[in-house]
């Protein structure tokens, strides 16, 4: 098995079979493309470091939640919390940082939450076999109102030297996310991680071969609540406080980016990179609409055409085919 | 006396913001904010929260004259318009991409109270000029905000509607979304005066969207339990407009009742020949927030706080409201005059 022959074949199967990953998202890229281009010539600023920095923090939280949606859907599940859970996040993150609980206090106190309800919220939907579009539902009532519970009114504080260093003019941001990408690489690796889309594309056959889908796709859950936490934290630190609604646009602007990532609602279809570069575009049509002077009517009529455009092309191109 | 006390308390509030600001040891008599390096014409952003109710699309009007006049007098060559639809991270960035822009002046509505202090902050330390109304933020990294006083706002309701019942009687509160400070503050506002009268016994209260259509359904349920209603305190005129469609179609007699400058409500009050009382959230703020940031960037001294007197409207005035209702959206509200000599008044207070 481990010879060295079959190792260069492996190094040599990589490349081709990530670029066949990227078939269905290869339009949304290229749109992407156009708009970072259109972006940079709009306003020069973005190549200076705290221009980078401002617009990687303003693209950071909702890199997260797409992410957090993309890894359910991927598992063929699906969380209307995710706003909720990046409030509570922020909520957490505002009440406990300034207190005795400190910084690091604080940020255990919020990836606990995060694990823990992704976690129960996972084994609800897996163990009891309910639809997770349900449970995730009334998961957001309890959620959102914890979040309210916590933190009646917007108010709390961040330690400003941890507004500072995440959301300052350095792009901490940017370097976070290329983190958090190689831990999810590094997590599709693990025995988990690669039951992943198995258990997402094909449950019952996966379950056959011994793939442990149930653990998967609680796992994928638990993940998903950490990261929407994390997003929550970030948020708090780049406003400097808590607001117990602030996540509110989060959760369908993760599936908007998850789906136009190219990630299929009913599992095992898509990939992160899509989902991210979906939440890029999203992020990218704000600013780049505003430096193009759109007013706010044509800016909803140009987001839905974007939107559609990068999602039917590829689609077209099948039909064709 | 109420006004008095009204002038005390405000020129208290001024007071404290001057020393405050005094603390930030700034010799010169400029705002906030103002470094004096930006000259006319100037560029305004109005960063909108939310531009799709009635309201708003008012008070857009209202700020797209003020830049026409501006304009015309060669002090603003444009205004850059953004609507987060609602959420305040997107609000964020649209702030965010203004600086990029290096607009002279940010007018805004905030969409949270909290949120958008630290991008204000950036924004002050690049010396645009920063005013924000209606929705205030927590923060004084900002040239001047503009409010009325929704406590006040409850106060004098609360007021009127104890005075037209005989300082005794039975009354529903109609008040608006729960958890929303604005709502909260109006009720809270109405408490004073409520606890001084305990002959008036509160029936019920509502908390409904601040819509004609729910709070007449919320009333019409409570017009089958209570046989005897004296007054109504209502702290939203669509909430006033749904209270007096209720009464009307139960063919109940129409009680006392408070409201707001929705038209509908006021030509429902012409029309049912009611006694009654309104005030508003005068939709010029978008108006006079344009005009200040100009007067900050020419460099007058600009109050950190401006506080707005509540308009009223009662029977003695109706009639000059209704008689502008044509100029107004049917399911708008019909806002006081205003002129530059209204806002210049604004600005001399202290």
């Amino acid at each position: 098995m481990n010879t060295p022959l079959s190792a260069t074949q492996g190094r040599a199967l990589y490349w081709p079979i990530q670029m066949r990953r990227n078939v269905g998202v290869r339009s949304l890229f290229a749109v992407v493309l156009v708009f970072l281009v259109a972006y940079g010539l709009l306003f020069p600023g973005l190549f200076t470091a705290s221009g980078f920095a401002k617009f990687t923090q303003s693209w950071f939280p909702l890199a997260l939640v797409a992410m957090a949606q993309a890894i359910l859907m991927l598992t063929g599940g699906i969380s209307l919390a995710i706003g909720a859970t990046v409030s509570l996040g922020a909520v957490i993150a505002a009440t406990t940082m300034a207190g005795p609980l400190g910084v690091a206090g604080g940020c255990v106190a919020v990836a606990l939450t995060g694990l823990g309800i992704g976690a129960a919220t996972g084994f609800i939907v897996v163990r009891l076999r309910l639809p997770a579009i349900v449970v995730t539902l009334a998961g957001s009532f309890i959620i959102g109102g914890a979040a309210l519970l916590i933190l009646p009114r917007p108010g709390g504080a961040v330690p400003a030297w941890l507004s500072d260093l995440l959301a300052g003019n350095t792009p901490a941001a940017f370097v976070l996310l290329v983190l958090i990408v190689a831990l999810w690489k590094l997590y599709l690796a693990t025995p988990l991680g690669l039951s992943l889309y198995a258990a997402g594309e094909n449950p019952v056959g996966a379950y056959r071969s011994g793939v442990p889908v149930d653990g998967a796709r609680i796992a994928a859950y638990a993940i998903s609540g950490l990261l929407s936490t994390g997003a929550g934290l970030f948020v708090a630190a780049q406003t400097g406080s808590g607001d117990p609604v602030i996540g509110a646009a989060f959760t369908l602007n993760s599936i908007a980016a998850a789906v136009l990532g190219g990630i299929g609602f009913l599992g095992g279809q898509g990939t992160m990179r899509g989902a991210l570069a979906g939440s890029l575009l999203l992020s990218l049509m704000i600013s780049v609409m505003f430096f193009l002077g759109f007013t706010p009517v044509a800016q909803y009529v140009a987001q839905g055409l974007i939107i559609i455009g990068a999602v039917a092309i590829p689609q077209f191109r099948k039909v064709q085919q | 006396m109420m006004k008095s006390s009204f002038f005390a308390s405000a020129s208290a509030l001024c007071l404290g913001l001057v020393l405050s600001l005094g603390a930030g040891s700034q010799a010169n008599a400029a705002a906030n904010c103002i470094k004096g390096d930006r000259k006319a014409p100037y560029t305004i952003g109005w960063a909108n929260i939310y531009s799709v109710p009635t309201w708003m699309k008012q008070t857009q009007g209202t700020i797209e004259a003020e830049v026409e006049t501006l304009k015309k007098q060669g002090l603003v060559d444009k205004l850059v318009v953004t609507d987060a639809q609602g959420d305040a991270n997107v609000q964020i960035q649209q702030i965010q991409s203004m600086i990029d822009s290096n607009v002279d002046a940010i007018i805004l509505i905030a969409g949270s109270s909290t949120a958008p202090a630290r991008v204000l902050a950036d924004a002050c330390a690049k010396g645009i000029a920063i005013i924000n109304f209606d929705s205030l933020v927590d923060t004084d990294k900002v040239t001047a905000k503009v409010n009325t006083d929704s406590s006040q706002w409850g106060d004098q309701a609360a007021k009127f509607l104890i005075d037209a019942i005989g300082g005794k009687g039975k009354i529903l509160i109609l008040n608006g979304p729960a958890g929303v400070s604005v709502s909260d503050d109006r009720r809270k506002g109405a408490d004073a005066e409520l606890k001084a009268h305990p002959d008036v016994t509160v029936l019920a209260e509502t908390n409904t969207p601040y819509n004609v259509a729910p709070a007449q359904e919320a009333v019409t349920s409570l017009l089958f339990a209570n046989p005897e209603i004296d007054g109504i305190l209502s702290l939203g005129g669509a909430l006033s407009a749904g209270a007096v469609l209720a009464l009307d179609k139960q063919g109940r007699e129409q009680v006392p009742i408070t409201g707001e400058n929705a038209r509908q409500f006021l030509e429902l009050w012409k029309e049912k020949g009611l006694k009654s009382w309104a005030t508003m959230q005068p939709n010029w703020l978008g108006a006079f927030a344009a005009y200040t940031a100009v007067q900050a960037l020419e460099g007058k001294d600009v109050p950190a706080f401006i506080k707005i007197p509540l308009p009223v409207i009662d029977n003695s005035n109706i009639d000059e409201y209704l008689a502008r209702a044509k100029d107004f959206p049917a399911d708008g509200y019909i806002f006081s005059p205003y002129d530059e000599e209204l806002f210049k008044k604004l600005l001399a207070q202290k």
